[in-house]
């Protein structure tokens, strides 16, 4: 045998650069954040002569070298000719908007908010902000309402997909985001997933939860949907729509009932055990079985797996919180985690996987109507006190409107009259799509800021062109409190500027014009100067955060201090409650605000596919568009015999509110009585079909479930598909 | 559980147990050469560029997908390893048009590989049209060597839908979809995931195609 020679590395090995082959050499790699969902994907983009020809998933958490097919082919949009590139202003109502410079647009904003301002008091304005904006841009809206108008009417899109797990986990915990981290995926011995489609809406999740459960893991999937986690189940719950509260308190109940609880964990870490008790005992085995439809032996046996795992993780999704009972969902699951001891330690805890990019950053930055940054709740005075000292201007003591309130509001007196929109679309995502349209039309005036002409664009007096995520700096927190930098890849088309610039400027002017607070105070430099002062005002949650450390180091919140490396497992000592005790509420199970009728006798579900995201103005303008052109509806084979509908055929969706035409698709993906629908068409809205009930306690509006009937569609003419 | 010690070019490594060879030599900061090999899809044991040679073991193995024991003696780059890595790679090369594949040129280079002293190059593998059946990416099998990292990442590795398969045995043995269904008709999410671990550019961006096509006109 030769002796050992000296080694050089082996360039297409795993740890040097990634896989690249020189059929392009690229002109830069941008190491950013994937801007669709909220697993957070960190991404290589690959550019040369100004644009991307691919994207690569980076090694390590949380997507550990994988991507999905909308962060990896969906970048479309960036380059498309619908992109915004100049400021337009609409004089007067009735005329055209024309396009102005950045400073005629902005003084004719600010002036007009002042004037109404003025006229009708702050709170007659409204802030809209962005799950897909930066938290640096989500605190200055916030900063704009509460600080330069002086109200807390600020909101933004989660109000319409996880306010009710915000509200539940926030009584229940103190805290309202993911209790452990997506790393943990692996740990956990049974992983129960509830009312989410993993596998088309965080797909990289979905895969690694597959992943976990071929490798061993106890998969429960509750779901009235066959979905993609249902098929690999363990154990598939499909439960009828809305039911969950039954599901998981009868869960409960049986622990409890057969001895098979955690009884320390509830001693020593829980309160309102008594008065939980007293509310949960109706909710028996056979209740269950006769509400849900799942036998009694099932929902023991999950009930069983889930409490006597070493680790047990719950993720869970729109399927539970997007009901008029959202809150009492998310408390169902709350109590169960609690009296079954999974919290506090690693590979447990309970997981609400984020929809938005930046959607748990939107909400730490306090882009809510009650509560500031970090939660902090705006009718404690001590807390309007501080803030009052940070920013040097009254605050106003009474919680702003929600965002779904605010929309009913106006035109009523005392309403809201104008509104600000930062990456909003409200046509396509609020629930009753015609009241919405005659609401806009009611405004005195409408400021759509965003990157692309959406539906809402024809409606608005100011348009604001802005930045896409591939051109400015910043951070989004993911799912699992990650805050992660952004990375400008190119310069903004035409005049476009980010969102946080003109939320800055809008803010300088409207200070100086409503003479509240210093004008000085909006002359940042950029966004690393607002994240400082993120830091600066939340030192206990993102203290330890900075830009220069999130360039090496992976961190999430709570990071307290230089050194902290960010929590992963919350709760391991302690809540975030006052007592440091987990609160067990009643849950009481409510019917749908809807049942079906003779006239409308199915269930429609809403929500979202693999290919598209949201309203569609992102995927829709991609490559993605031709994997999944058109509207599809789930329907039940029983039900398309019921009512002699052929598989690919057209048909009619009608509910008391309106009526979409759409493209059958027989499936028992679909339980027998529900179809669904996804929201990502326009022209065919399945918010048309949607009711505006909402939740009392988080005002979310019921998109899992209205009452719709299901016809055969004869004619062939598109007029036919017009505003029904 | 205790370490496992072992020499690795003469370096004494504590390798955790269950660990491979490979990842005994990366401990010592020896670089083995691999093309199958891929953490995430977990491929390995394929390509045979991996394997070493262990005192007292009749013929090489594969570092990739040899557990390490302890007291074992392995060396990694020996006269005898290089000329079967040597004709691995013509081998390769002769069947696969590796233009694209900057890592393995570079390895065809620093074994001193001619595959032209077996043959011409082959045909049947090299002459495969691209398969261009979905908007997202192409499948140009004509710069494939088979190392099945697709397949992986595709199934138990990586997504676990199982889209594809390899058909035709031994030699013709090539990734593809089940029956030659286009990528649509088969389970495919169209994640990419394998175009993420294809080391030879053989799965490719539709975009970057056209850019790459486009500079050349």
């Amino acid at each position: 045998m030769g002796k050992p020679t000296p080694h050089t590395p082996h360039p297409t090995s795993h740890r040097e650069v990634p896989v690249m082959t020189p059929r392009v050499s690229p002109d830069r790699i941008v190491s950013t954040v994937c801007p669709y969902c909220g697993v957070g994907c960190r991404v290589d983009l690959y550019v040369k002569d100004e644009k991307i020809y691919r994207v690569m998933a980076q090694e390590g958490p949380p997507n550990y070298g994988a991507l999905c097919v909308k962060g990896r082919f969906g970048l479309g949009f960036l380059h498309h000719p619908d992109r915004l590139k100049t400021p337009l202003i609409r004089r007067r109502k009735g005329a055209e908007l024309e396009p102005a410079g950045w400073d005629k647009a902005l003084d004719f904003a600010a002036s007009r908010l002042a004037r109404i301002a003025a006229e009708s008091g702050p709170d007659a304005l409204y802030f809209v902000s962005s799950a897909k904006a930066t938290n640096e841009e989500n605190y200055l809206m916030q900063k704009l309402a509460r600080a330069a108008v002086g109200t807390h009417n600020v909101d933004h899109c989660a109000r319409l997909c996880h306010s009710s797990s915000t509200a539940a986990l926030s009584r229940s915990l103190g805290s309202a985001a993911m209790s452990n981290t997506l790393e943990e995926i692996g740990l956990s011995d049974v992983i129960l997933v509830a009312g989410s489609n993993t596998i088309e809406t965080h797909p990289v999740v979905g895969a690694r939860i597959k992943k976990a459960a071929r490798e061993g893991a106890f998969l429960i999937v509750a779901d009235p949907r066959r979905v993609g986690l249902a098929e690999v189940a363990d154990l598939w719950l499909r439960l009828r729509p809305g039911t969950d509260a039954v599901l998981f308190g009868a869960m409960a109940r049986h622990l409890v009932d057969a001895g098979r609880f955690d009884r320390g964990f509830v001693e020593r870490r829980a309160e309102g055990f008594e008065e939980w008790w007293q509310s949960a005992r109706a909710y028996t085995l056979e209740f269950a079985e006769e509400t849900t439809g799942v036998p009694a032996a099932r929902i023991r046996e999950a009930a069983e797996r889930y409490a006597d795992a070493r680790a047990a993780a719950s993720y869970w999704a729109m399927g539970i919180t997007q009901h008029a009972h959202g809150t009492e969902n998310v408390q169902a699951l709350i109590n169960l985690a609690v009296v079954a001891g999974q919290l506090g330690k690693p590979g447990a805890g309970l997981n609400p996987l984020r929809g938005q990019n930046n959607v748990q950053g939107a909400g730490d930055m306090g882009a809510l109507p009650n509560v500031y940054p970090g939660y902090q709740p705006v009718s404690d005075r001590h807390v309007r006190k501080r803030w009052k000292a940070l920013w040097h201007v009254r605050q106003p003591e009474t919680p702003g409107l929600t965002m779904t309130e605010a929309f009913e509001s106006i035109g009523a007196a005392n309403g809201v009259r104008a509104v600000y929109l930062m990456g909003e679309d409200p046509i396509t995502s609020e629930p009753y799509q015609d009241h919405v349209r005659a609401a806009l039309e009611k405004l005195d005036l409408l400021i759509v800021q965003d990157i692309l002409r959406n539906e809402t664009f024809p409606y608005a007096d100011v348009v604001l062109p802005a930045a896409s995520f591939a051109e400015k700096h910043g951070t989004f927190t993911n799912t699992d409190r990650r805050v992660q930098r952004i990375r400008p890849v190119f310069k903004p088309p035409g005049e476009a500027r980010p969102d946080g610039w003109i939320t800055a400027q809008l803010g300088r002017r409207l200070a100086q014009l409503l003479k509240r607070g210093w004008s000085e105070a909006w002359n940042y430099a950029g966004p690393e100067e607002v994240w400082e002062e993120v830091r600066l005002v939340l030192p206990e949650t993102f203290g330890g955060i900075g830009y220069d450390r999130l360039e090496r180091e992976d961190l999430r919140w709570p990071c307290p201090h230089e050194r902290s490396p960010g929590v992963s497992v919350l709760f391991t000592d302690g809540f975030y409650t006052p007592s440091k005790k987990a609160r067990l509420l009643p849950a009481p199970w409510r019917p749908p605000a809807e049942e079906p009728s003779d006239e409308f006798p199915l269930v429609l579900s809403t929500g979202r596919v693999l290919y598209h995201w949201h309203g569609g103005v992102l995927s829709r303008r991609s490559a993605l568009s031709q994997a999944y052109p058109e509207l599809k509806v789930e329907v039940n084979p029983a039900d398309a015999a019921r009512y002699g509908v052929r598989d690919g055929q057209k048909v009619w969706l009608t509910s008391r509110r309106g009526r979409i035409r759409a493209t059958a698709w027989v499936t028992d993906r679909a339980p027998e009585g529900v179809v669904f629908a996804p929201i990502h068409f326009a022209e065919q809205p399945a918010n048309r079909l949607t009711l505006d009930a909402y939740d009392p306690t988080s005002k979310i509006p019921e998109y899992k479930f209205a009452a719709v009937r299901l016809e055969p569609a004869n004619d062939v003419t598109p007029e036919a598909a017009g505003p029904g | 559980m205790s370490k496992v010690s072992l020499v690795v070019d003469g370096y004494l490594v504590q390798a955790e147990p269950g660990e491979t060879l490979l990842d005994a030599a990366r401990r010592a900061g020896v670089e083995v050469p691999t093309l199958c090999f891929h953490e995430r899809t977990g491929t390995r044991g394929l390509c045979r560029l991996c394997v070493v040679e262990v005192e007292g073991w009749g013929r090489p193995v594969p570092a990739c997908a040899t557990e390490a024991q302890p007291n074992l003696v392995v060396r990694t780059e020996t006269e005898a390893l290089a000329a079967l890595r040597r004709v691995v790679l013509e081998l390769l090369a002769l069947e696969t048009d590796l233009s694209h594949d900057a890592g393995t040129q570079t390895l065809l280079k620093r074994y001193a590989a001619h595959p032209q002293r077996w043959s011409a190059p082959l045909a049947d593998r090299r002459e495969r049209e691209p398969v261009h059946d979905n908007p997202f990416f192409v499948r140009d099998y004509a710069k494939c060597y088979t190392c099945r990292r697709c397949i992986d990442a595709c199934g138990e590795g990586v997504q676990g839908v199982w889209a594809y398969g390899t058909t035709g045995r031994g030699h013709a043995a090539v990734p593809g979809t089940p029956l030659d269904l286009p990528l649509p008709e088969t389970p495919c999410v169209f994640c990419g995931n394998c175009l993420q671990v294809c080391p030879t550019g053989a799965l490719v961006p539709l975009e970057e195609l056209s850019l790459a096509e486009g500079g050349l006109s």
